[in-house]
């Protein structure tokens, strides 16, 4: 790692200065951030923590309306243990938290964190490999490369996945993010958080240099609302998901009222499928949900490696539905 | 006949390195950590003297910003019980208790570990008196090459304090992020189980 001056905020003010500083990185629980730094991907002068401020922007609350505030600096683990995770509403929600990296890590990662994280394409998290992400090359290595973990639909110039867990069920909860900057306080959802035309040079997120994420919000949920997380990965623990999906369901009477499906490790960005639009008013069935998961892949178009990623993927959207009806 | 005495006896490597570092860190001056009135405090990118509370004791080690606690541990504090071995929080090697949970202290910062409690592996032993534990590892044959033991003793422990009888579900969930190249995770669950019959935590 080179020499960085590490700066301990006291407030958010402070925070919210610090990180407008040239050549100044945020960190949260530093597992992505520290990783890159050992690999010399990034040599930030400055690094602001935000770890000082676990008072303000960390924890887990049930707000007035109902609805659930994360705290960005939640950890996973946390999120895993938390009752106010433990309705059927957002079984997705901690699912998926339980089901990210180790218990070492989650112990330490962050909600931010874990939606800010940067790509796991090793020819991107490679010191020795200059690809077209962040511009530090002419184009994607992976494209004609290795890309046996890489997206099978939504890229254009650079093929990278997007690796959140949280970020598919959070989408299907339609959760909002709040930041500051400048000192001013913005609610978005948390869809915006990520570029709706993912280009390589363009960063994983839309935040603006020095912009702080301080909460996620997940809306109340009706008592009929059913969320569910399934990956595929190559090892049962401790891995990466190859595909990924969430979803959230709301029956009224065995008919579907309301459905989202949003799929991860696929594409850029986290995906939501407009596909969910076919089970309005039906009956939750296996004929159903087969061909929801045939529509979620529709417009697929995997590279030379990767064509598993549409069949497997299929069934992980089949599962998570079977388990948000069950 | 005669052998002459070893030129380097009394020197380990260890002790020959860590000499080295200290020299290393006095030529760069030690810094002060800088508090501007109204601004936030700020450390580096030098080195700095700060105390972290290890196994119940205030201890005073000299660390740059870029210093893990994983290297603080066992460069600055000769607690080499946890293992520098992929170095990325990919093993779990270097296992440590932080605030009472596991985590990676190779991807933790020396400086973020300050006003919280470390415990490490060297704290399961008084004198020649071994945690229960540690003598259901070795009753149970748990370890052979022995270098991920340490990280899956903490593992073990974190797991055993927060569940008092895991399942073997509960602790293949607790223990996913300690690797084992010899293969030891059915005689580590089994010195758990011998552990937790016991109801030594």
């Amino acid at each position: 790692m080179q020499p960085f001056t590490y700066v301990l905020p006291e407030n958010l003010s402070q925070a919210d200065a610090a990180a407008r500083q040239p050549d100044t990185v945020l960190k949260g629980g530093g597992i992505d951030l520290v990783d890159r730094m050992k690999e010399r991907l990034q040599t930030p002068a400055r690094v602001v923590s935000l770890l000082p401020l676990r008072a303000e922007l960390g924890g887990i609350a049930v707000e007035a309306d109902g609805g659930v505030r994360l705290g960005a600096l939640a950890t996973l683990a946390e999120l895993e243990r938390h009752p106010a995770l433990a309705t059927p509403a957002l079984a997705g929600l901690r699912e998926a938290a339980a089901s990210t990296a180790s218990p070492q890590l989650r112990n330490r990662a962050t909600v931010a964190g874990n939606l800010l994280q940067f790509t796991r394409c090793w020819y991107v998290r490679s010191e020795a490999f200059r690809c077209v992400h962040g511009g530090r090359g002419p184009t994607c290595l992976a494209v004609t490369g290795d890309n046996r973990y890489h997206a099978v639909m939504g890229y254009s110039d650079c093929v990278r996945v997007h690796p959140s867990n949280l970020a598919p069920p959070l989408l299907a909860l339609d959760a909002e993010y709040t930041t500051v900057l400048e000192g001013k306080t913005r609610r978005r959802k948390l869809a915006e958080l990520f570029p709706s035309d993912p280009r390589g040079q363009a960063p994983e997120h839309t935040l603006a240099a020095g912009e702080i994420v301080t909460a996620l919000h997940v809306p109340p949920q009706p008592a009929s609302a059913r969320t569910s997380y399934a990956e595929s990965r190559e090892k049962q623990s401790f891995d990466w998901a190859t595909t990924a999906c969430a979803v959230r369901v709301v029956l009224d009477g065995g008919v579907i009222e309301a459905a989202t499906v949003v799929l991860g490790a696929v594409a850029p960005v986290p995906l939501p499928r407009p596909a969910a639009r076919l089970m309005l008013g039906q009956k939750p069935s296996a004929a159903l949900f087969q061909k929801v998961a045939d529509a979620a892949f529709t417009g697929a178009l995997p590279l030379s490696q990767n064509g598993y990623k549409v069949t497997v993927g299929k069934a992980i959207v089949r599962e998570a539905l079977e388990r948000a009806t069950r | 006949m005669t052998v002459p005495p070893d030129p380097r006896a009394g020197v380990s490597r260890r002790s020959f390195l860590k000499g080295s570092a200290v020299a290393g860190l006095a030529s760069t001056g030690l810094t002060a950590a800088a508090t501007a009135a109204d601004g936030p405090t700020t450390f580096g990118p030098g080195a700095h003297d700060i105390v972290l509370t290890v196994n119940g004791a205030e201890r005073k080690v000299a660390v740059e910003t870029r210093t893990t606690l994983l290297d603080a541990l066992r460069d600055g504090l000769d607690l080499t019980g946890a293992k520098r071995i992929c170095d990325r929080g990919a093993c779990g090697g270097c296992t440590v208790l932080l605030d009472g949970q596991p985590v990676n202290s190779c991807l933790v910062l020396a400086i973020d570990a300050i006003g919280r409690p470390v415990q490490t592996v060297e704290s399961l032993a008084q004198g020649d008196l071994p945690h229960p534990l540690l003598e259901a590892f070795v009753h149970c044959d748990a370890l052979q090459c022995g270098y991920c033991t340490p990280g899956m003793v903490m593992s073990s422990l974190a797991c055993l304090q927060q569940r008092g009888r895991p399942t073997r579900e509960q602790m293949q969930h607790d223990l996913a992020g300690n690797l084992c190249r010899c293969g030891t995770y059915g005689r580590v669950f089994a010195a758990i189980e011998r552990t937790a019959q016991a109801g030594g935590k």
